[in-house]
């Protein structure tokens, strides 16, 4: 039988806001930014860390939301797709998955771009083979890898200039 | 985005449309072409009978665009606005469309969802070229000139002689309804002169993909919202004998655990407790299906039936038996899932006497067919409509997961989100018919195939007849007993059939020690259209004759599906050892007639190449004593990044024909060019997918 877990407020700052969250710490990020703070843009494709689409920054490195405690966010920063424009300006990488159509259902393109994102500031040029190890973990059913790394390679253009 | 987000934001709210928003559009123009002529009010509120037709110019000039099926990837949404702004002279700015919602959309007359445009893009054309004539007719009426003066742009009409003369088109809906029921069919503007049609319009869903605006079922937040979970049996065909909620029912968060008939499941306040509780309820389950993959191709086998003979030209056995030489053989391709990155999810809300579900289908009629069947309540008081959805692929018709959500919300009366597990998604709904196919083929003296004899079991008939002429000439499609729920899957049997048909040729071809193109292309000349693409395929690629085998290959094979024609060559490289193989370049010609959006043409052709070698190389599924054990993407590996082949695309579209679904010709193409790439790579034939290392070094 299962107990209620005994719950501390967890503090987090979510694109910029600070959060006070009653919410057991077990519970996965995803779920929380989902459910509780109604930020949707990262996405449920398989809660294992199989597929990327719920990927989002912590401290600015990418992990897979749907596999991350809550209790890990704890005092930390989050930013999710919602977050990456800034004063409603897209973000290069936002643009660039626009100039190449690099989706087409839309599902996976959060998390592909917040991986893009984090990517790109380690490694402003990426090599292909560079680009396909780091988005390795992100899956797109709809099959537009090439055009996503079409544009990583745009936005790693637009961010040199 | 509008329409995505925005349909979530209403349609929790009340079902019918607000006194305004009705007197607006009855005000309007409303074109309702062809089959139907107006849809009959649904539901008894005054205003709701206001989904009448395809298109609508209301009094404020505002042109909506309505259609049966929703946006799943397809760009079905773009596809649609530039025929209307074409037809109406509009930037295409001008224009919502409105998709997936059944209170606002014409009925669904599609066959397949993933070639919708070829039957909504002509009423949507028609519709916006009959608004048109009868916005100049209203036009020329108050200037008291002829018709032909007037010239509709950017919104207004505009007398020709007389630019300054102009009227915007909302002045003139009210009088063009009138005037429209006299008028016959519009002249649809060629192809010559179109100025949006043709362009790579970017996706008008694209900035809310981008920002995570996007709306998909399982994001919409209405207040009340409660979270569902349902018990799934272990197996197939598990009956539920015995059950115990009281832990289930007394974790906090619960808010109640519902048992009627065959659906159990917990609802509660939040998923993380729904997902808890529904683990934690005991039950005991009679015996399941006894169904292993194992002896798959043998119960198949065993449970044929002849369904229908598609071709009996000539006398194909005194054909085979006179032929110089007979080649037969047998292919077989296993199962396979959809495994759209969305899982199934919908949302129920009851309001009163009715339900509104948000959906993640491309069949929104057959969601609210099934509710109303199921709560019992007539389809009027049920309005489904299709948010974003997240992939579909023919995978999402099924409309179990709408109705366990209506059900559950009837049950707690409030709004219920069902959203599945991947686990659920992969083990739980019905897949791509698995298929055996034998094929017998006579050459004749000449060289020609003079006898072509197929038995296709399970996957059906599409594609099933050769394009090919053969003098004699007899497919029998048999239906089977199949062991797993089976049904729609993009491109349907499409794709088993040409792996059966294409890899056949190139043995043949191979053992007649002919060109496999050529071989084909003596046989084509009935089929203009795809010896034009099969052509320009080999000349563009620089295709030459056959090699000894080096461990690199080249394969070829062509598929006509849904209206489209398919030429493809892969460039493969093959480790003999391993048996791995490297798809490092694939070659499309494609024609699939008028080209709405040659930018999206071409992403739908990568995806189609890209997920057909997902089952071309590796997926199938597997199970077990009616357990699937491929239920997460470690045990069910779909195509990656690292897979991707470069993919270059030859756009060659006769565009006096429809516009055709261009996402499923080359996908049944690949998996046959890949096979017989393999054979010029390293001499070996396989007959069964996936091609995978195991069957690459197994293989004579
Ligand atoms: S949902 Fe987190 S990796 Fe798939
Ligand atoms: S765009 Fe559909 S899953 Fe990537």
């Amino acid at each position: 039988m299962l107990v209620a877990e005994p719950t501390e407020p967890i503090i987090v700052s979510v694109n910029g806001t600070e959060h006070r969250l009653e919410v057991a710490g077990s519970r996965s990020l995803l779920s929380v930014l989902r459910a509780e703070l109604g930020l949707t843009g990262a996405k449920y494709g398989c809660g294992e860390g199989e597929c990327g689409v719920c990927t989002v920054l912590l401290e600015g490195r990418p992990v897979r939301a749907c596999t991350t405690p809550i209790s890990h966010a704890h005092g930390r920063e989050v930013v999710t797709i919602e977050g990456l424009a800034e004063q409603g300006e897209l973000h290069p990488v936002q643009e660039a998955f626009l100039e190449a159509q690099a989706f087409q259902c839309g599902y996976c393109t959060p998390g592909m771009i917040m991986e893009a994102v984090a990517l790109l500031r380690q490694k402003p040029r990426p090599s292909e083979l560079e680009i396909r190890e780091a988005m390795s973990g992100h899956l797109c059913r709809c099959g537009t890898y090439s055009r996503i790394i079409k544009a990583i390679h745009l936005a790693a253009d637009a961010m040199r200039r | 985005m509008r329409s995505g987000v925005a349909s979530g934001k209403t349609g929790t709210g009340r079902l019918g449309l607000t006194r305004r928003e009705f007197l607006r559009a009855a005000g309007g123009l409303v074109v309702a072409v062809s089959l139907w002529p107006e849809r009959p009010a649904v539901g008894a509120a005054a205003g709701e009978g206001d989904r009448a037709g395809w298109l609508r110019v209301g009094e404020d000039g505002r042109v909506t665009v309505f259609a049966p099926v929703p946006e799943a990837g397809q760009a079905l949404r773009t596809e649609l606005a530039q025929l209307a702004a074409e037809e109406l002279r509009l930037p295409i700015s001008a224009l919502e469309v409105i998709l997936g919602d059944t209170h606002r959309v014409p009925p669904d007359i599609t066959v397949c969802a993933g070639s919708a445009i070829s039957t909504l893009g002509p009423e949507v054309r028609r519709a916006a070229a009959e608004a048109r004539e009868a916005l100049a007719k209203a036009a020329a009426e108050q200037w008291r000139v002829p018709p032909e003066q007037v010239q509709l742009r950017e919104g207004r009409a505009l007398l020709i002689s007389d630019t300054d003369t102009a009227v915007p088109i909302g002045d003139l809906a009210q009088r063009a309804a009138e005037m429209r029921r006299a008028g016959g069919p519009a002249a649809l503007t060629p192809p010559a002169e179109h100025r949006v049609v043709g362009k790579s319009v970017p996706s008008l869903d694209g900035p809310a993909y981008v920002t995570g605006e996007a709306r998909y079922a399982a994001d919409l937040r209405p207040p009340g919202l409660a979270y569902g979970k349902v018990l799934r049996p272990p197996y197939l065909g598990g009956r539920l004998l015995s059950l115990q909620t009281r832990a289930a029912a007394a974790q906090p968060g619960v808010i109640a655990v519902v048992e009627e008939d065959d659906l159990v499941g917990v609802v509660a306040t939040r998923p993380d407790v729904a997902e808890r509780a529904a683990l934690s309820l005991r039950a005991t389950w009679g015996q399941g299906l006894a169904v292993s993959g194992a002896s798959l191709y043998e119960d198949l086998r065993a449970s044929a039936e002849l369904e229908a003979e598609l071709a009996s030209q000539g006398d194909v056995e005194a054909a085979l038996a006179g032929a110089r030489q007979g080649y037969s053989a047998s292919y077989r391709t296993p199962f396979v899932a959809h495994a759209p990155m969305e899982p199934h999810a919908a949302l129920a809300a009851p309001e009163g006497e009715r339900v509104v579900v948000h959906a993640s289908t491309q069949r929104p009629f057959q969601h609210q067919a099934a509710v109303a069947g199921a709560l019992g309540i007539p389809a009027a008081r049920v309005r489904v409509i299709c948010p974003a959805v997240g992939g579909a692929f023919g995978g999402k018709d099924s409309p179990e997961v709408s109705v366990q959500a209506a059900r559950l919300a009837r049950a707690v009366g409030r709004p219920v989100l069902v959203a599945q597990s991947r686990e659920e998604e992969l083990g739980w709904n019905y897949f791509r018919p698995a298929a055996v196919i034998d094929v017998r083929c006579g050459v004749a003296g000449d060289g020609r195939i003079a006898a072509w004899d197929c038995d296709v079991l399970n996957c059906g008939s599409r594609g099933a007849l050769a394009p090919y002429r053969f003098e004699n000439h007899r497919v029998r499609v048999h239906r089977c007993r199949a062991p797993l729920p089976q049904g729609p899957w993009r491109g349907m049997g499409g794709a088993a059939n040409a792996f059966a048909r294409e890899v056949h040729l190139d043995y043949v071809a191979s053992q007649l020690g002919t060109d496999p193109i050529g071989l084909r292309l003596r046989h084509l000349e009935e089929a203009p259209r795809l010896a034009r693409v099969v052509c320009l395929a080999a000349e563009r690629h620089g295709w030459r004759d056959r090699r000894p085998p080096t461990g690199l290959g080249s394969g070829f094979a062509c598929a006509v599906d849904a209206g489209s024609f398919a030429a493809v060559i892969a460039d493969v490289e093959v480790e003999r050892t391993s048996g791995h193989v490297r798809v490092r370049r694939v070659f499309v010609v494609q024609d699939s007639g008028l080209v709405i959006n040659p930018d999206n043409m071409r992403s739908q052709i990568e995806g189609a190449v890209v997920m057909g070698l997902g089952f071309t190389l590796r997926e199938a599924v597997r199970y077990e004593q009616g357990r699937i054990l491929t239920r997460s993407f470690a045990s069910y590996p779909i195509p990656t990044f690292y897979g991707a082949p470069a993919i270059d695309i030859v756009l060659d579209s006769d565009r006096h024909d429809l516009p055709r679904g261009g996402g499923t010709a080359a996908l049944c193409a690949i998996a046959p060019a890949v096979a017989n790439a393999i054979f010029d790579a390293v001499g070996k034939r396989l007959r069964e997918l996936p091609l995978s290392p195991a069957r690459v070094r197994s293989a004579p």
